[in-house]
């Protein structure tokens, strides 16, 4: 017996958009994964010659990253 | 009739028409004795006693001349069809069809049905320096703690026949992450590429977990070496970018071996584990034409862990590819000429998202300090080239709106640049997706902090922009609102219906212009 005929109506479209809103909800976590790789590059890779305040430093340091991505 | 696997009722300029039975197979098309496609006799044709299929159309504009054209099931080498035919008009009768790219080299269509010079007419001096490359960048790796192999169809290749598949065009190499968390697989992949890139090397990224190395044979081809990232979790493999399967970890560690064009490359331990994932159990029989079967659980996975930073980049080079021959418009858009008009002779003028730079090339052509940024390089290298010959003041730059690290990069770059600027983006909030919107949004707040404006144009709805497919209409309403969150001030916003203005234009846009500081 089908699930539908053992459910009322009603669950079986609440069930409908629970299993929309999870999957939404997991579609967002696993799209952090990129965003936060991309965030922790940048700042391991930029945060470091940017603090230290040498224009030169600075230059060559946005020059060899953006040559690699 | 078992073993029979089609009899072909008819040749012509057009297409070939079929009659199948028994299972589906692949049959490659040869024109003077050289494989130029491969189709299946079922899954690549429409019909139903008598089925059919067309010529590609990238094959068209080669299609003149005449040639004797043979129908052989890939296989069993069974000739199903040989006759001559001539394609196009009379005048074409004498000559015979080549299938050549420009430097003159033998070209066919490989599984994605794209032309290049497949591994079919290379000699082994022609594949020395893809070799070379492979040892090279399977070194770097090493270097940095990977382990890596030849993957895909060049793990096929070397695990069936000791050899690149002939049909085969680019070379694939792949590992398997220490790591488990899809969030540092895309940080090594991206400490990788740094390290191939410090090695001298040309890379190009993909996606998260997968970027290309370029690779120049032994004739100067370009081939593209493509390093695809994977990591085992819980019981299951996934490798960028087709597999998502159950899988023991002893079966990638510790490698083996392979022989690959007499030269000797690591494998996985249990490489037919690896390729039955890859390209299922028939792994064994060759397929010319094989498409991926990747499940949507799979799919979906991937897109959304690795994908995600390159919206519309393939259709935009292609775009752009296509049209690279054509002359760059002389005139500047209505757009780029109102920011000339309204600029300071100064001010820097930067056009974002600028396709094949016509409007930065026009400014720099008046003496204007000009950028045009784009993420599709292939667009700007002709203005690039003519700004280069009469020294014009203009820079190209690459700018991936669709990339944080682009983006942020760029970003911190021109907000240390002192003087006046001004961006302008035209056909590009509706040309990118939320992500992007959102990035060019915090890239003029980074660039214009120090105040300056920023000019938009983009397609509201009404008529038929060009190009229709990769555009997608927005509302005044929610553009203005994208760049007041970013901390602009409205100037000016109006609606122009379709030929208003000086621009050709048979489409509706908004134009709005905002000030920063």
């Amino acid at each position: 017996m089908g699930l539908r005929s053992r459910l009322p109506g009603g669950r079986v479209h609440e069930l409908t958009q629970r299993v929309e809103r999870l999957e939404a909800d997991l579609a967002e976590v696993r799209r952090h994964n990129l965003r936060l790789a991309e965030l922790a590059d940048l700042v391991q890779e930029l945060l470091l010659p940017m603090a230290d305040q040498d224009r030169e430093r600075i230059d060559r340091a946005i020059e060899k990253f953006q040559d690699s991505i | 009739m078992a073993g029979r696997a089609a009899r072909v009722l008819a040749v012509d300029e057009a297409e070939v028409k079929l009659l199948v039975t028994g299972r589906d197979r692949a049959v490659d098309a040869l024109f003077d004795g050289r494989r130029i496609w491969s189709f299946w006799v079922r899954r690549d044709t429409t019909g139903r006693l008598v089925r059919r299929v067309s010529w590609p159309e990238v094959m068209r504009p080669h299609l003149r001349g005449t040639s004797t054209v043979t129908l052989r099931e890939h296989v069993s080498d069974r000739v199903l069809w040989e006759g001559d035919l001539t394609f196009g008009d009379a005048a074409d009768r004498g000559r015979r069809i080549e299938f050549v790219n420009k430097m003159g080299l033998e070209i066919s269509l490989d599984k994605a049905n794209r032309f290049s010079p497949t591994f079919s007419v290379r000699t082994q001096a022609d594949l020395d320096p893809l070799l070379d490359a492979m040892d090279a960048v399977l070194d770097t790796l090493n270097g940095e703690g990977v382990a890596a192999f030849p993957a895909y169809g060049t793990l096929l290749g070397a695990v069936r026949e000791g050899q690149f598949l002939g049909h085969d065009s680019d070379a694939d190499l792949g590992y398997v992450s220490r790591f488990s968390d899809p969030v540092d697989v895309v940080r090594e992949s991206f400490r990788l590429q740094r390290a191939v890139a410090a090695a001298g090397m040309e890379t190009y990224r993909y996606s998260g977990a997968a970027f290309r190395v370029r690779v120049e044979e032994g004739d100067g081809i370009p081939r593209g070496l493509d390093v695809f990232g994977g990591f085992l979790d819980t019981g299951r493999l996934y490798l960028m970018g087709e597999v998502g399967t159950d899988y023991e970890p002893g079966w990638i560690h510790p490698l083996g071996t392979c022989e690959l064009a007499g030269r000797t490359f690591p494998a996985p331990a249990r490489p037919e584990k690896l390729l039955e994932a890859m390209y299922g159990p028939s792994w064994r029989v060759p397929d010319p034409a094989y498409q991926f079967e990747t499940s949507e659980r799979t799919k979906t996975q991937l897109n959304q862990w690795f994908r995600g930073s390159a919206y519309h980049r393939r259709e935009w080079e292609r775009e752009w590819s296509v049209a690279r021959s054509r002359p760059l418009p002389r005139k500047g858009s209505d757009l780029a000429r109102l920011a000339a008009r309204r600029e300071d002779p100064a001010t820097h003028l930067i056009d974002v998202g600028a396709g094949r730079g016509s409007d930065a090339l026009w400014w720099a052509r008046r003496g204007r300090r000009a950028t045009a940024y784009d993420f599709a390089a292939v667009g700007l290298r002709r203005a690039a080239r003519h700004a280069g010959s009469k020294q014009l003041p203009l820079e190209v730059r690459p700018l991936n709106l669709t990339e944080w690290r682009s983006v942020l990069s760029e970003g911190a770059r021109v907000a240390r640049e002192p003087g006046p600027r001004a961006l302008v983006a035209r056909h590009v909030v509706d040309a990118t997706d939320e992500f992007g919107r959102q990035s060019l949004g915090r890239f003029a707040s980074m660039t214009l902090r120090g105040g300056g404006r920023l000019y938009l144009e983009f397609w509201t709805g009404g008529g038929e922009p060009d190009p229709a497919h990769l555009l997608r209409p927005l509302t005044v309403e929610r553009v203005r609102r994208l760049v007041t969150d970013h901390g602009g001030t409205i100037q000016s916003v109006r609606e122009l219906d379709p030929g208003a203005g000086n621009d050709a234009r048979s489409f509706a846009v908004g134009r709005l212009v905002a000030q920063w500081g």
